[in-house]
């Protein structure tokens, strides 16, 4: 219909222009009317000629006639008579032979610039018709000048220009185009920490400090109709030796198109467990990774494997999360083991069910509860040595859980400039080990050994500008291998976001130790600095 | 625990079957908009036949609306997802789509409805670096300041209604003609009663009023931000200031969601007028629909030049 149009207008046009061009035809001969008349008005003159003739014919006829009735003579016409009458009929002859000639002439000359001219009602409806479909033409190059009636012949020639060039310019493809958005992610940490690292604790050194934490390089494309994959290869150094090691921190495809609103993911990723735990570090509201999701899930949930996520069917948001993969971590051991065979237990297995509420158009809560369980990790970590230095701990499986919420505060009319935050996570583990006290294999003294540790963090962070926010973090955590020894941070901390792509934030940090851990108070002052070049956008995980 | 996990995946899938066999649903197309405009240029096409949801409320910035989760469910099941394009929802829209599972309404579907479809842009940028701050590659994505352009997105809008269902082809074309027919009688009027502002110079929050001031004949020289999305320094509003005394800009629009100190500082050192303009729908009260919207816009910035 839309399309039909173009033609549609010029035809109502005609018809609205014809009627006015019809009357003046009326008013006015046309061509085909001038010749008709042309030729009525010679047979006309034709045929009074003739009869004018026969007139005149019978007038001499009449002069010939007997001078007495009934005698049979004929009276004899005088002469100057007779050559008068000859006279006035070639003079006759003559003048319509003249006017026929005249006639014919015209009526030539019409005929011929009927054949070969457009009379002027002809040339009006060309004309509208010719600019109705130059409009109709115009309009269709670029729509939103249609309503502009009245714009200045100037403003058309832009406008014309700016068709041109858009209409040029999509004509271009670079080869550049087919390439997959690239961002880089850079952050350096600066720190200061009182203590030496073997007195607190610590995985940097005491005393003064720089750490490049990471070099992120992110790629991300559409794989076809149906998927998409996205890589992020992490150049990161190594915190003893300082060497700089190109690892792949994900690297994964994701379907966009799976039916019953299921998505699939495959591949190196980080798995869906916490809050926390899929979010990179430079992503983190805070400098560091809370302590229990550092020491219980070993960093980031980094994982070789396979997830489901299924969005349920229902008005309120419900997601439910699903996996399973080889590994799960990014400390996560994952040995190669030559001649082992790994069953189906010897995989790590996890799931989250989270949902939301919009407690009033300014306040939500989103909460969720996660699990991870790997049945059978002989083969993973291998015995690791206790704070005592002798006796060992072997993992043979690992369990976990975990729940957590975080309340907003994000004002819809400006929540660039303001917002607050709540988040909190607990997990507990529950993870069991074959112990042996003396660290000397089948010595008699192995036992199993169960440990339930918890451990939690919470944060509270107020934006009160848009490049500026501020926050408490308190993490508290149980050793996973021994749940007496316990360790609190608080740390307080303020960012200035000077743009969206370059970062800064200070964070101080105390540390105390309790029960039976070995290690001393600590305080550190850090700064990180994170910048992003190229492309960088949020998920919907790193809302 | 095997047993234990077999029970909990039957439950898991009792549930599942049982949520999937949801009633069917009404006959009505299911449209989402990004903005509050796009809502109700929507709800003017599409009448009674549309059930419309828009994501922003009016009062939030069309590049920052809140990511909600609650949106989810409901863009899960839309027929449509009209959004202004030109990147403008880029920070919330892209992670939206991707959580709704929806393959219908995903980029290049046909649920998919871009409005700037055939919108000749303005301040398309020669560079994407962000030393320009946070550009729009494809152009300033604003242009339903400009009632003339957004006659394009109530176009668009039908014909992507028309698209869903062509049985009610005639009705939406109706009511498209019929609002259309509206805003140009608008148009007229507010063209004659902005005749006024013509040339005058005004400064914004945001680089928002570039097509409105293109419309109506006004001049937009600068904004309260260095670059858009980077907040001012105190030497760009000492700058600003200056450049705005010389050259006599007598008006300081702050958009609803930008604070309002620092416009408000450069009102009082200029002598300007600070107005708070709209820049959708909903935006501040009784402009509940476009042309309210834009009839307080028009109204609010002769009021500001007449004093």
């Amino acid at each position: 219909m839309h399309r039909n149009i173009r033609f549609i207008l010029p035809a109502l046009a005609m018809l609205w222009l014809a009627p006015p061009l019809f009357a003046q035809e009326a008013a006015r001969p046309s061509l085909e009317q001038k010749v008709e008349e042309l030729r009525r008005q010679m047979e006309d003159g034709r045929k009074a000629f003739e009869a004018q003739t026969k007139e005149m014919q019978q007038k001499l006829a009449d002069l010939a006639k007997p001078s007495a009735p009934g005698t049979g003579e004929t009276r004899p016409l005088p002469p100057q008579d007779v050559e008068n009458f000859r006279r006035q009929m070639e003079e006759r002859q003559k003048a319509f032979d003249a006017w026929m000639k005249e006639m014919q002439r015209k009526l030539d000359e019409l005929s011929k610039s009927q054949t070969q001219e457009e009379s002027p009602n002809d040339a009006a409806i060309r004309k509208a018709v010719e600019r109705i479909m130059a409009e109709e033409e115009r309009k269709k190059s670029s729509p939103q000048t249609e309503a502009q009636s009245g714009v200045t012949p100037e403003q058309m020639q832009e406008l014309n220009e700016k068709v041109d060039r858009v209409a040029e310019a999509q004509k271009k493809t670079l080869l550049s185009e087919f390439n997959p958005s690239i961002g880089l992610v850079g952050e350096t940490i600066f720190s200061y920490h009182r203590r030496r690292s073997d007195e607190s604790g610590s995985d940097r050194p005491g005393g003064f400090d720089v750490f490049q934490r990471s070099v992120e390089l992110n790629a991300a494309a559409s794989v076809d109709p149906f998927a998409k994959a996205y890589v992020v290869a992490n150049a990161q150094a190594d915190p003893v030796t300082g060497e700089s090691t190109l690892g792949i921190e994900e690297a994964a495809l994701q379907t966009t198109s799976l039916p019953w609103n299921l998505e699939l993911k495959a591949g190196r990723f980080f798995g869906e467990f916490g809050r926390l735990a899929y979010i990179h570090d430079h992503e983190l509201p805070f400098v560091n990774r809370p302590l229990v999701l550092a020491q219980y899930i070993g960093g980031e949930s980094r994982t070789d494997g396979l997830q489901v996520n299924w969005l349920l069917p229902t008005s309120h948001y419900i997601s439910w999360t699903a996996g399973v993969g080889n590994n799960f971590g990014g400390d996560s051991p994952n040995p190669d083991n030559p001649g082992a065979y790994r069953g189906f237990t010897g995989l790590n297995f996890w799931s989250r069910l989270s949902t939301y509420f919009d407690l009033t158009p300014n306040w939500q809560l989103e909460t969720g509860v996660s699990g991870l369980w790997n049945p059978t990790t002989e083969d993973r970590g291998g015995a690791i040595v206790q704070p005592n230095g002798v006796s060992t701990l072997t993992e043979k499986e690992r369990r976990l859980v975990g729940a957590d919420w975080k309340l907003s505060y994000v004002p819809l009319r400006d929540n660039q400039f303001n917002r607050i935050t709540w988040g909190n996570e607990v997990l507990y583990g529950d993870n069991h080990y074959l112990s042996d006290p003396d660290g000397v294999p089948a010595s008699g003294d192995e036992h199993t050994k169960s440990v339930g540790s918890t451990g939690l963090y919470s944060y509270l962070e107020w934006k009160w500008h848009r490049p500026w926010s501020s926050g408490f973090l308190f993490d508290f955590v149980e050793n996973q291998y021994d749940k007496h020894d316990r360790t609190y941070q608080y740390s307080p901390y303020i960012t200035w976001a000077i743009s969206h792509w370059n970062q800064l934030r200070l964070q101080y940090t105390h540390t105390e130790h309790a029960g039976t851990s070995p290690f001393h108070a600590d305080d550190a002052v850090m700064l990180q600095w994170a910048w992003i070049i190229g492309s960088h956008s949020h998920g919907w995980q790193q809302r | 625990m095997r047993p234990r996990l077999l029970a909990a995946l039957s439950l898991m899938a009792f549930t599942a079957v049982l949520l999937a066999a949801q009633p069917a649903h009404a006959a009505k197309i299911r449209v989402v908009t990004t903005l509050t405009d796009l809502a109700d240029f929507t709800r003017e096409v599409g009448g009674d036949l549309v059930e419309v949801h828009s994501l922003a409320t009016g009062v939030e910035d069309t590049h920052g609306v809140p990511m909600k989760p609650s949106f989810v469910p409901i863009m899960n099941r839309a027929d449509l997802m009209v959004l202004v394009g030109f990147d403008c929802e880029h920070a919330f829209l892209p992670a939206l789509l991707e959580a709704s599972k929806n393959p219908r309404i995903q980029y290049n579907h046909s649920g998919y409805v871009d409005c700037s479809k055939g919108v000749i842009p303005i301040g398309v940028p020669k560079s994407t670096d962000h030393s320009e701050g946070d550009v729009h590659p494809y152009g300033n994505p604003h242009y339903m300041l400009d009632p003339v352009l957004a006659k394009t997105a109530v176009r668009n809008i039908c014909d992507a209604l028309v698209a869903q269902a062509p049985e009610h082809a005639a009705e939406f074309t109706h009511n498209r003609d019929a609002y259309l027919a509206k805003l140009d009688a608008k148009m007229a009027e507010w063209k004659k009663l902005a005749e006024p502002l013509k040339g005058v110079k005004f400064i914004s929050y945001h680089e928002e009023w570039e097509y409105f001031a293109k419309a109506f004949g006004m001049e937009a020289y600068g904004t309260v931000e260095i670059k858009p999305g980077i907040d001012p320094t105190a030497r760009h509003i000492e700058s600003l200031i200056a450049g705005m005394r010389a050259d006599h800009v007598t008006i300081v629009i702050r958009e609803p969601q930008f604070p309002e100190r620092v416009p408000r500082l450069i009102a009082e050192k200029t002598g300007a007028t600070l107005v708070k303009l709209p820049i959708m729908p909903g935006g501040v009260e009784h402009t509940d629909t476009y042309i309210e919207m834009m009839d307080y816009i028009v109204h609010t910035l002769v009021e500001a030049h007449k004093t």
